[in-house]
């Protein structure tokens, strides 16, 4: 673990001291670097955890994530490189090593074996995107989005801890390998009923349920393009994989737990979508899209089935680069005619061709066509809850059809249809922002053709 | 001031706090207390303005009531046990009229109403006294008679502090204000764990020293008595602002900074008392301080220019900030990865 962490920690002296006119190129070298070196997690193991140590181990849940934090470093400070340009050095060198800081939680948070550490990492991330959001963001309501952004975390990780705290004095370890042949919460008392509640409530915020998703749509809005990504590809995963780790503790749930969550997590995927179709707002559009792409995530991590983790799993890695990238596209337009709204950024395929070939794919693998893993993860889902309960098929299919009718409006009112008349003269697309989109596009491409990588089955 | 008085008062506090911690006499530790008392008043009162004489006079006058409070729970003691040995405070009377007496040198809730008053009136560095450094002596004493105190009582004083130590500092723009609520929710901490893991109380009391003491410095460097001034401060000290929004989100108890190890180590101890309710209440309650915590962060540095630029810029000092000061805000920031070697320590 070491190997990668404490490179990822000495990306920081090198965003502080690089010589002004390489700081991009040395960062950016440096940290694709560590993400070409993390591949090597993904090697398959005939034992349960690879590099197991006393506080870390990778199974196959962890290293798919890992590997997808490790590549979005590289991705983000890319990304960032314009919306930086007119910035004095120093304050670009605080925003790199802001965003470099994150990624050591990150790390940690996926792969440690230890739940309390598990909670400060996940815990700690959370600053760096506080100070991402709030003082990089255009608008002032970035004040009220990075408010909204700690309280829903925070209020729903404190009854965490206490479980978290609770668990220890219980059972005298928070070794998660050891807790998982326990399960603590078997029992029916309410005590287990609320413990389960509380652990899985933290995870359900992060991911986030419909109902307790506010705080992201906010926080996409507001953020720049490197916390959106970051948020988008990364946060909203350390959800997703604490809901998956905490399942597999918690054993098989009662209905109690099981129902209101999952119920909530399909409605949410339904609701989410069809908000998706009245947004004015072009980032908020694909948050609400990220919202109820994790709903799908949610719902399968509750029913607790092989197929149903592999599914997760593999939307988990896939929307991650999915949205990240229309994140990317969007930050396109952004720069180019300062305005999210999709009534005032129409028609830019003539403007911008090549671009428009990336948001075609973009959108193509978020309505999930065939030879995207997107599909795959959502067949996968869509049987195991099939399986489950017939009648959620009428809750998943629909989503399934406003998903596609909602990517399909987004790529025609960017891309089709008449220039709007303000639009007189835009700037060409760059290398960096090609390379950018390749970049996230390569590694969705590639995995169909082996998507054992990502599709961890839990041991 | 007389160049001569400041070293007479310095000496003055040392003395009556030393001989409050390290007494074993009831009219011992109570002769450091009203040492330390009369020591501190013309240090609160020393700009002359009717604002501090004020803080000055209900300072005293809280001091007196409850020093006379502490000598009659040590008679009360004496009369019905026939010894004067602080850890020997065995009379239920004494044991509560005692509660009352630190809870007014403290500042616990529901007798914290002078605390605010008395620090809004004083100067940065004596209010940094104030919740530091005098609220040693008498949690000291409440250490040493820990185990004759009344568990209900002091958790529940414990919760209404942290409640109302939040909330009241919800609507304030005064800096110093601000951290007399956040002192108050943080005697809450203290005051919650004291019975069950005296050393617990003093470790948190140790980091919350070290984290407010950090604040205190930074926010005497930047001369900011309220939260407009902060905002326009940004120039001043860049390096410092910045630092100042992590300690003051370390004081809110974030992971992964110093201010979490307290409440980490808190929760855990609660909890193995079987008090979980009193840990979830006082967690959630820990919240309402984040909120003013982090609008002080914001102010600090989030919003700085060129985002708003609409007001007058203040331009760097020449001096940098001192040793201590970057000391302190290191410490404050990142003690956390060595917690189990403090907790082994304290």
């Amino acid at each position: 673990m070491l190997k990668i962490i404490l490179p990822t920690v000495m990306v920081l002296p090198t965003a502080l001291l690089s010589p002004p006119k390489f700081l991009w190129t040395s960062t950016t070298t440096y940290s694709l670097l560590i993400a070409t070196l993390s591949l090597q997690w993904l090697i398959p193991t005939y034992y349960p955890r690879k590099f197991l140590s006393n506080w870390t181990g990778i199974d196959q849940i962890s290293s798919p994530l890992l590997v997808l934090s490790c590549w979005l470093l590289p991705l983000m400070i890319m990304a960032s490189q314009n919306h930086l340009q007119q910035e004095p050095l120093s304050r670009k060198r605080v925003f790199i090593s802001t965003l470099i800081a994150v990624q050591p939680f990150i790390l940690l948070a996926f792969s440690t074996t230890e739940l309390a550490l598990f909670y400060i990492a996940f815990e700690a991330t959370l600053i760096p995107t506080l100070i991402l959001i709030t003082r990089w963001g255009n608008q002032p309501e970035r004040l009220s989005a990075g408010t909204y952004l700690l309280f829903y975390t925070l209020m729903s990780s404190l009854p965490l801890l206490i479980t978290i705290m609770h668990l220890y004095v219980k059972i005298g370890t928070l070794h998660l390998p050891t807790l998982e042949l326990t399960h603590p919460t078997l029992s029916t008392s309410w005590t287990s009923v609320l413990s389960g509640l509380a652990l899985l409530t933290a995870f359900m915020v992060k991911a986030p349920l419909y109902g307790l998703h506010l705080w992201l749509p906010k926080a996409h809005v507001e953020a720049p393009i490197a916390g959106s990504m970051l948020l988008a590809a990364l946060l909203l995963k350390l959800g997703g994989y604490g809901i998956m780790r905490v399942t597999l503790l918690m054993g098989p749930l009662s209905n109690l737990l099981h129902y209101p969550f999952l119920t909530l997590a399909l409605w949410g995927a339904l609701m989410t979508s069809s908000i998706c179709l009245r947004q004015t707002d072009l980032k908020s559009l694909i948050a609400y899209s990220s919202v109820s792409h994790m709903g799908l995530v949610i719902a399968a991590g509750m029913i607790q089935t092989h197929w149903s983790f592999s599914g997760a799993m593999i939307l988990m890695i896939s929307h991650g680069l999915t949205s990240s990238m229309l994140f990317c596209l969007a930050n396109t337009n952004y720069e180019r005619t300062h305005s999210r709204i999709l009534l005032l950024t129409r028609g830019l395929q003539p403007l911008l061709p090549l671009m428009a070939t990336w948001w075609l794919l973009a959108n193509l693998a978020n309505m999930s066509l065939p030879p995207t893993t997107n599909l795959m993860a959502e067949l996968t889902i869509m049987v195991t809850l099939f399986n489950w309960s017939a009648l959620t098929i009428i809750l998943t299919g629909t989503a399934t059809l406003l998903t596609a009718s909602y990517t399909l409006f987004m790529l025609l009112v960017t891309q089709r249809g008449q220039i709007p008349s303000h639009i007189t003269s835009i700037q060409n697309s760059t290398t960096r922002e090609h390379l950018l989109m390749t970049l996230h596009i390569i590694p969705m491409l590639l995995l169909i053709l082996k998507p054992e990588l990502i599709s961890g089955t839990p041991l | 001031m007389n160049p001569h008085t400041t070293p007479v008062l310095a000496i003055s506090l040392a003395l009556g706090t030393t001989i409050t911690i390290s007494s074993n006499h009831w009219v011992l530790a109570w002769t450091g207390l009203e040492i330390n008392t009369l020591a501190i008043i013309p240090l609160i009162s020393k700009s002359h303005h009717p604002r501090a004489v004020e803080a000055a006079t209900k300072y005293f006058l809280t001091q007196a009531a409850a020093s006379a409070l502490v000598l009659f729970s040590s008679i009360t003691n004496a009369w019905a046990t026939g010894q004067w040995d602080i850890t020997q405070l065995n009379h239920p009377t004494s044991c509560l009229l005692l509660t009352a007496a630190i809870a007014i040198k403290l500042g616990l809730v529901p007798f914290h109403f002078w605390f605010p008053e008395v620090l809004q009136g004083s100067p940065l560095m004596t209010a940094l006294l104030l919740s530091t450094l005098m609220k040693f002596p008498p949690l000291t004493l409440l250490l040493m008679t820990s185990k004759s105190l009344n568990p209900t009582l002091l958790t529940a004083m414990a919760l209404a502090s942290a409640a109302l130590g939040g909330w009241m500092g919800l609507n304030q723009t005064q800096t110093r204000k601000i951290l007399a609520f956040s002192s108050i929710s943080h005697l809450g901490w203290i005051a919650i764990i004291l019975v069950y893991n005296p050393k617990l109380a003093l470790l948190t009391f140790y980091l919350y020293t070290i984290m407010t003491s950090a604040v205190f410095m930074a926010l005497n460097k930047i001369k900011a008595l309220n939260l407009s001034t902060i905002l326009t401060s940004w120039t001043k000290t860049p390096m410092l602002n910045a630092t100042l929004m992590l300690m003051l989100l370390s004081l809110a108890g974030l992971p992964p900074l110093t201010g979490f190890m307290p409440k980490w180590l808190i929760i855990q101890e609660l909890i193995k008392q079987e008090m979980t309710p009193a840990a979830m209440a006082i967690a959630m309650l820990s919240l309402l301080s984040l909120f003013f915590y982090l609008r002080l962060a914001y102010h600090s540095t989030i919003t700085l220019p060129p985002n708003s630029s609409n007001h007058m810029k203040q331009w760097y000092t020449s001096k940098p900030p001192s040793t201590p000061t970057a000391i302190l805000a290191s410490l404050s920031i990142l003690l956390l990865p060595l917690s189990p070697m403090i907790h082994a320590i304290v």
